[in-house]
């Protein structure tokens, strides 16, 4: 078994279980216990007995705060990711397919958008619509979708420029044809890999914008605790508890989705 | 010189090279044929020890008595080049793109520490010296090759080995760098290991002559004699394959009476962008006749092929079939399509690897819309096109196949439309030479039993007197001269065409 | 022709910028003067004029045509919360910002482009494999995260918030020292994610490279394995990475970002946190126009690097 089977493998089992702590969180904890007002315990508790992730600023376990927050960083990972790949997808397939004014201009579009910074589109967007979960969301697939589709267009004009490509035209096969039976199923396998890779971005985008006030007020993730960390000063009071647990669960989780991606690109793209 | 005892190389578990036993000696040129995977490219190889990490050798490679399997990293780099040096196949990557040539030349001799100066060596390759500060990319392929050529004289070896130094090159161009090569091996009394599938290139270069087959050495002697009287099957089967222009006994084609025309071009033009790549070309393709046009890369044969399969647009001209024009609207060029089909050079990627030899057969099924007894007519056509049974080969996966069952693939998916016109680019060039004939066989039955016409594209005169009742020679988008085959290749009329003839190396 | 396109590309791109910037603040539902005084007493009296003030009562045709000619003349409008212009507003925050991106770009890509030959060229070896791990998990880390752990980690031994202490002695020795003692912990975390992403992309360039049939030729020469390296690989391989670099450059603007806002450097990437918490949208719009516009500029200058540095790429 070579490094990368093995290092995807074990991606793949961090994001099961990720996906179970997500799945079940919202089912075992109940809402009193993440209630500001309800909550008994005493503010910034280092690990112990009774909250063996310590205590936030307002005396919430951070333990369930961190199971709580799962759902939402894998949630906006996974839309943003499928939003994206998607539009990146379909720009990718027609500008490289069919040629013309419209491939010109939705090439330079793409190449516009591949160099403007993603972060600070996403955050003038996040910062103009109302704040929410489908903001980030938007914020986040509307600015990553170019290098897919820049991807997509390399892969797809590669194809387009192989022999059997132009048998198919010889046979008489027009663009549905060509795309349907050539381009999209060659495209699939780079495209999979490519949405793993932009599930890992999306995270990491998705704690950013939280941790510059920007996410859903009204949910609990990753990034927003790292932000209510800044924001009450988790750093001067050394409260680690605070702040390693959401961000080695970020780095866990990106990396495992960016290891999965790799060991895929590994087998769609076998070596020379 | 050099002396190769008991040479094995293995990959893994798999035997690339088995016990090959050759010498060579100083002043000596000696040619190493075989097909693609025969291992001749790995014999080359090794004999600087350049072969990847996961190679296995055993044996000896005494090059002037030193065994270089054993030589220190030290004299192995002293020995590389001074000694002996390649000329590498596919000038364009062999050299590094973004230095200048001049630099790549002079490198060698900076680090052997040999006197020179590389005007001398580009005036020995007929190159001008101011193209020391060319770029790889701003040279033709022939200057390319000349290039390389130069660099593997720098430090003055006395054996070069030759690696496919003329693949892929024009036949024109092919017959200037073999000429350069010759001289300079007389002239500076070199010694020559020339590797190549073409047995009419080494014929043309080299003394001796070895034949390589599956790793093994299966007959070594004089050039002529091997040719003449091939003691192996497999040297036999090589040297069938590359016809001699007028011998009869290379003459498969059956003659026909004049047929009606199916297919007329008419006055065509094709422009790309600023140049005009086919300039006026009138062409008639009988019934059941099978045309050859023939001429070098950028003559405009391909773009004359690709117009009349309506593929381009041409600028201006008429392509008329069974007597009506062939419209240009999709729905009428659809129609033409059953009737025409398209036969690529290399089979291997004229098939989706993803698809099975199935879906390959069926496309044209599928693209028409006919559904009804999709796997009787596939059956049919694959069986047709001599994969027998068909059922072996139907769910097989393009890479699965050998080159010769793949092109088969790509004449199956052809016939199941059960067109009336074959249009076929290059369709042998990609193939090794023992699968050639079976493919050139098979075109003829085709006609036979279907009367089926082709227009065959090809750089190839041995391949058009073997198969074509006539030939057309194109000539920077002109066609230059058009006749019956004897007309054309014994009795040319033509300047350029006698270039041509003249340029084709004779065995 | 090729050197006109290039600029022709990038004045259609700088166009893109401008108008992205107007309609992106302008198109979006909701009234920008109501988000902007949210949380704050106002009458509608108030906020009608403040719509007049800054033009919103006017149609968007005639707003976008008072904005673009302005922009022309570097008049990026008022900031709504520092009640100053936006132009001398960002203008004050540029030094501090080019020095940290500056030093850190620097180190990142001569550190990231070492790392990544290195790397290549012994595929699979131990060094390999820490630098593509290491790299692959600093990847996966949020910058500004790893801007918090350094800043616990080290405790007092770094200064961690803002550019300059206010008792430094006034002469430029001590000055400088006070600032470079500043500026330690934001570029190492600067640096930290982006040599990161160096390096993973001029390995896999290099990688690329490895199988070149030149490269054969350059051994069968006779030369050592690091000069075949050293002359041959990498001047072909680095050559799509440092296209590669520049293209990323929207990394760099991105961790600036975050990486002012957790040390409180007084930067652009602070003044773009102030910003959007209040949310002033003319401050915004001009930090957005400003920043694009600087990563449009790069791409030219990197694109233009490329026409010189490789032959193949014809400049005129």
């Amino acid at each position: 078994m070579s490094r990368f089977d093995r290092s995807g493998l074990a991606g793949a089992a961090v994001l099961a279980a990720a996906a179970l702590v997500a799945v079940l969180a919202p089912l075992l904890i109940d809402a009193e216990s993440l209630d500001v007002t309800r909550v008994t315990a005493d503010a910034w508790q280092p690990p112990g007995a009774g909250h063996w992730l310590g205590t936030d600023h307002t005396g919430r376990s951070v333990a369930l705060l961190m199971a709580q927050g799962t759902g939402t960083s894998l949630f906006v990972g996974l839309t943003a990711a499928v939003l994206s790949v998607g539009i990146g997808t379909l720009v990718g397939i027609v500008s490289g397919h069919f040629g013309g004014l419209l491939a010109g201009a939705l090439l330079r579009v793409t190449d516009f958008f591949l160099v403007l910074p993603a972060l600070v589109l996403a955050i003038a967007l996040s910062t103009v619509l109302p704040r929410g979960l489908g903001t980030i969301v938007l914020a986040i697939g509307l600015t990553s979708w170019p290098s897919t589709a820049r991807m997509v267009r390399a892969q797809t004009l590669t194809i387009e420029a192989r022999p059997f490509v132009e048998r198919a035209r010889a046979l008489g096969g027009g663009h549905v044809h060509v795309i349907g039976r050539h381009v999209v199923p060659s495209v699939v396998p780079l495209v999979l890999v490519n949405a793993t890779l932009a599930v890992a971005s999306a995270i990491v985008a998705e704690s950013t914008l939280a941790f510059l006030g920007l996410g859903d007020p009204t949910r609990i993730s990753w990034g927003a605790m790292l932000h209510q960390a800044q924001l009450h000063g988790a750093v001067p009071q050394q409260a680690w508890w605070y702040l390693l647990p959401p961000g080695l669960a970020i780095v866990a989780v990106v990396l495992a989705f960016t290891l999965v991606g790799r060991a895929l690109e590994a087998v769609v793209t076998p070596r020379r | 010189m050099l002396e190769l005892r008991n040479l094995s190389v293995h990959y893994g578990p798999k035997r690339v090279v088995s016990e090959v036993d050759l010498t060579l000696a100083p002043g000596q040129t000696l040619g190493l044929a075989g097909e693609s995977g025969s291992g001749k490219s790995t014999v080359a190889m090794s004999v600087l020890r350049l072969l990847p990490r996961t190679a296995r050798v055993e044996g000896e490679i005494l090059l002037d008595g030193d065994d270089v399997r054993t030589m220190s990293w030290g004299r192995l780099r002293a020995v590389r080049w001074a000694a002996a040096s390649i000329v590498f196949q596919g000038a364009m990557h062999s050299l590094n793109p973004v230095r200048r040539v001049g630099d790549q030349i002079a490198e060698p001799m900076r680090l052997h520490g040999t006197h020179g100066s590389v005007a001398e060596l580009l005036e020995q390759v007929e190159l001008p010296r101011e193209k020391a500060r060319a770029y790889p990319h701003e040279l033709s392929g022939g200057q390319r090759q000349r290039v390389m050529i130069a660099m593997a004289l720098a430090c003055g070896p006395r054996l070069v080995i030759a690696d496919e130094p003329t693949t892929a090159l024009d036949v024109v161009v092919q017959a200037q760098v073999l000429a350069v090569m010759k001289r300079l091996v007389a002239e500076q009394d070199l010694g020559l290991l020339m590797i190549s599938h073409d047995l009419s290139v080494l014929a043309e270069t080299c003394e001796d002559l070895a034949v390589m087959h599956r790793g093994e050495l299966v007959e070594r002697g004089r050039t002529r004699e091997v040719i003449a009287n091939p003691r192996h099957p497999h040297t036999a089967a090589l040297t069938a394959a590359f016809p001699v222009i007028g011998d009869p006994a290379h003459r498969w084609a059956e003659p026909a009476p004049e047929p009606e025309p199916l297919l007329q071009v008419r006055d065509l033009v094709v422009d790309y962008g600023r140049t005009r790549a086919v300039d006026g070309v009138d062409l008639t393709i009988g019934r059941g006749e099978i045309v050859a046009l023939v001429g070098q890369s950028g003559s405009g044969k391909t773009t004359l092929a690709r117009t009349i399969m309506g593929l381009r647009k041409p600028s201006s001209g008429r392509v008329i079939f069974d007597e009506a024009e062939v419209g240009r609207t999709g729905k009428a060029l659809k129609a033409f399509r059953r009737q025409v089909q398209l036969v690529l050079q290399d089979p291997s990627s004229a098939l989706n690897p993803r698809h099975t030899v199935f879906d390959a057969v069926a496309e044209g099924l599928r693209v028409h819309g006919l559904a009804d007894e999709q796997e009787a007519l596939v059956t049919a056509a694959v069986e047709r096109a001599e994969l027998r049974p068909a059922s072996l080969y139907l769910e097989s996966l393009p890479h699965e196949l050998s080159g010769g069952q793949q092109q088969r693939v790509v004449i199956a998916g052809a016939l199941v439309l059960q067109p009336r016109l074959l249009v076929a680019d290059e369709p042998v060039a990609s193939l090794d030479a023992s699968v050639r004939g079976e493919i050139v066989a098979l075109l003829l039955r085709l006609r036979r039993e279907l009367g089926l016409a082709s227009l065959i594209i090809t750089h190839d005169l041995g391949l058009a007197w073997q198969i074509a009742d006539r030939v057309a020679v194109m000539h920077q988008g002109k066609i230059v001269e058009q006749g019956t085959v004897d007309q054309v290749l014994l009795t040319p009329s033509h300047e350029y065409t006698r270039a041509l003839l003249r340029a084709v190396p004779q065995v | 022709m090729r050197l006109a396109g290039r600029f022709g590309g990038a004045a259609l791109s700088l166009l893109m910028v401008a108008v992205l910037g107007f309609f992106l603040f302008r198109v979006v539902p909701g009234d920008p003067v109501v988000s902007m005084t949210r949380g704050r007493p106002t009458t509608a009296a108030m906020q009608a004029e403040l719509r007049a003030q800054f033009g919103l009562d006017r149609p968007l045709h005639e707003q976008f045509w008072s904005y673009f000619t302005s922009l022309l003349q570097g008049d990026l409008g008022t900031s709504f919360t520092f009640r100053r212009p936006v132009a001398e507003v960002i203008g004050e925050r540029l030094g501090p910002t080019l020095l940290l991106v500056g030093t850190a770009t620097l180190i990142a890509v001569l550190l990231g482009l070492w790392l990544g030959v290195r790397a290549a060229w012994r595929r699979d070896s131990a060094f390999d494999k820490v630098t593509t791990g290491v790299s692959l998990t600093l990847w996966a880390v949020p910058t500004f995260w790893l801007g918090m752990l350094l800043m616990m980690v080290t405790g007092d031994l770094f200064p961690s918030r803002g550019m300059r202490d206010t008792d430094t002695a006034p002469d430029f020795v001590s000055q400088a020292l006070d600032v470079g003692h500043h500026l330690v912990l934001p570029s190492v975390t600067l640096v930290a994610v982006v040599c990161a992403e160096y390096a993973l992309v001029m390995r896999s360039s290099l990688l690329e490279e490895m199988h070149a049939p030149y490269l054969t030729t350059a051994r069968a020469k006779g030369l050592r394995d690091d000069l075949v390296r050293r002359r041959h690989a990498v001047p072909n391989a680095v050559l799509p990475a440092i296209t590669l670099v520049f293209l990323r450059f929207g990394l760099v603007v991105a961790g600036a970002i975050t990486t002012e806002t957790v040390f409180s450097w007084p930067g652009l990437g602070l003044l773009f946190y102030d910003a959007l918490t209040g949310p002033d949208y003319f401050l915004l719009q001009g930090l957005l126009v400003v920043t694009a516009g600087a990563v449009v500029v790069m791409n030219l200058l990197a694109d233009l690097l490329h026409g010189v540095l490789d032959p193949r790429v014809k400049v005129v």
